[in-house]
């Protein structure tokens, strides 16, 4: 082969190669960041409550681009300890819970209107955790928990409550950060 | 026709000796030479790869984008089908998407007629937007922060906008004072507009949408 046909050939494998990096490096970009939503909110994988990311018209948050009328607060949860129960108290305001996993993809969201008697409850699970719930469940009493299949072990819940008007942000705030966010303990076994 | 080899030359054994000698100095020239191209082969596509995979989430989601006049919004990010540029953005920017079940987000940086919105005009953001629970109209400055006005305000609601009498609204920007809303722009740079809509119906519909039924963003007049 000569010199410019080896050189052609060098440069289109280099481009070919070029393809490939260029698609590893996308795809592995949500897993190799950390400052991602759910690296940052990592300390909340204990927390019993939602924490506030961003309160409404705050100016000290690492969240982008923000709506000003809406707290935004979140939990993380990892499914590996037993499916998660998310519990929220609604209001007046508009609330809404969604549900994202690591790595970006947002799987489930509820607003404040499924709520019954001003309680949203659902409980997150994986599909072994919920074949598990629905082989231990009594065939004439099953549950009424709302179930979520989430696709990966951990991922975020994020709650967002909107004040429509200034006066009240400090209630928007309060019920974003009020959504309780627990470990569904197994019930004991008879 | 036959064509007779002659069975052995005379001075075969030097001539084969000498062709050893020419190809090995041949193959180290090569054996080189392919080093260096093997380098370059990969110094492209490490190049080209990582500087290309970065260029395409330094911005925008690329790719799902709907319009609506000067709106776009991208509401599969929201999904279980966000694409993985969408996903890098995601975990580049830290944002947190508004679930397709919660809302859409549309942003524009542009006016209707399509100039870049700028802090040195005036604006007029108004009369109507699609069906909705509530919804808020926000205005950036260049880095994406809302802006930070002496009255701070960088945004209204649809709770809190003051309506004309057939119920449709009027929002103005710039840098002098009007009656009714105004949102005071920044001094300088580029401005962001973000329109979210919560609890909406708009946002099953993934096709283009019906650029009549969002407010219109109309340049007034530009300053000095």
């Amino acid at each position: 082969m000569s010199d410019p046909a080896r050189f052609l050939f060098a440069t289109l494998c280099g481009l070919v190669l070029a393809g490939i990096v260029h698609l590893s490096a996308v795809l592995a970009m949500p897993w190799l960041s950390e400052r991602d939503a759910f690296s940052r909110l990592r300390p909340t994988l204990t927390a019993d409550k939602s924490e506030l990311v961003a309160a409404p018209a705050a100016t000290d948050t690492w969240l982008p681009r923000t709506d000003p009328a809406v707290a935004v607060s979140a939990c993380a949860y990892n499914l590996d300890e037993g499916p998660v129960r998310i519990s929220a108290n609604t209001g007046a305001l508009f609330q809404s819970l969604s549900f994202h996993t690591k790595g970006g993809g947002t799987f489930f969201a509820i607003t404040d209107r499924a709520a019954v008697r001003g309680v949203l409850e659902l409980v997150v699970m994986t599909r072994r955790q919920l074949d598990e719930a629905l082989a231990a469940e009594d065939e004439d009493e099953p549950s009424t928990d709302v179930r979520i299949v989430a696709p990966r072990g951990e991922g975020l819940v994020v709650v967002r409550a909107l004040a429509a008007f200034p006066s009240l942000r400090g209630a928007a705030e309060d019920a974003a950060k009020s959504v309780s966010c627990t470990i569904d303990q197994p019930p004991a076994s008879q | 026709m036959t064509i007779r080899f002659p069975a052995a030359l005379p001075d075969a054994p030097r001539l084969a000796s000498a062709g050893r000698r020419v190809s090995a100095s041949l193959r180290k020239r090569r054996s080189l030479s392919t080093a260096a191209l093997v380098l370059y082969a990969v110094s492209v596509a490490l190049l080209l790869g990582l500087g290309s995979a970065h260029w395409a989430v330094l911005a925008d989601y690329p790719f799902g984008k709907i319009k609506a006049g000067a709106w776009q919004a991208a509401p599969r990010v929201g999904s279980r089908e966000a694409d993985p540029y969408a996903r890098a953005v995601l975990a580049r920017t830290a944002e947190i998407p508004l679930a397709i079940g919660e809302g859409l987000a549309l942003t524009a940086t542009q006016d209707s007629s399509g100039r870049t919105l700028d802090a040195g005009c005036a604006y007029r953001v108004g009369r109507a937007t699609p069906q909705a629970r509530y919804w808020t109209l926000t205005l950036y400055d260049a880095d994406g922060r809302p802006v930070a006005s002496e009255l701070r305000r960088s945004g209204f609601t649809s709770a809190e906008v003051l309506r004309d009498q057939d119920g449709g609204f009027s929002v103005v920007i710039g840098r002098e004072p009007k009656p009714g809303n105004w949102l005071q722009a920044p001094e300088s740079g580029r401005l962001g507009l973000a329109l979210r809509l919560y609890d909406t119906p708009v946002a099953t519909g993934m096709a283009n949408l019906d650029p009549r039924v969002f407010p219109s963003i109309e340049r007034l007049e530009c300053g000095p």
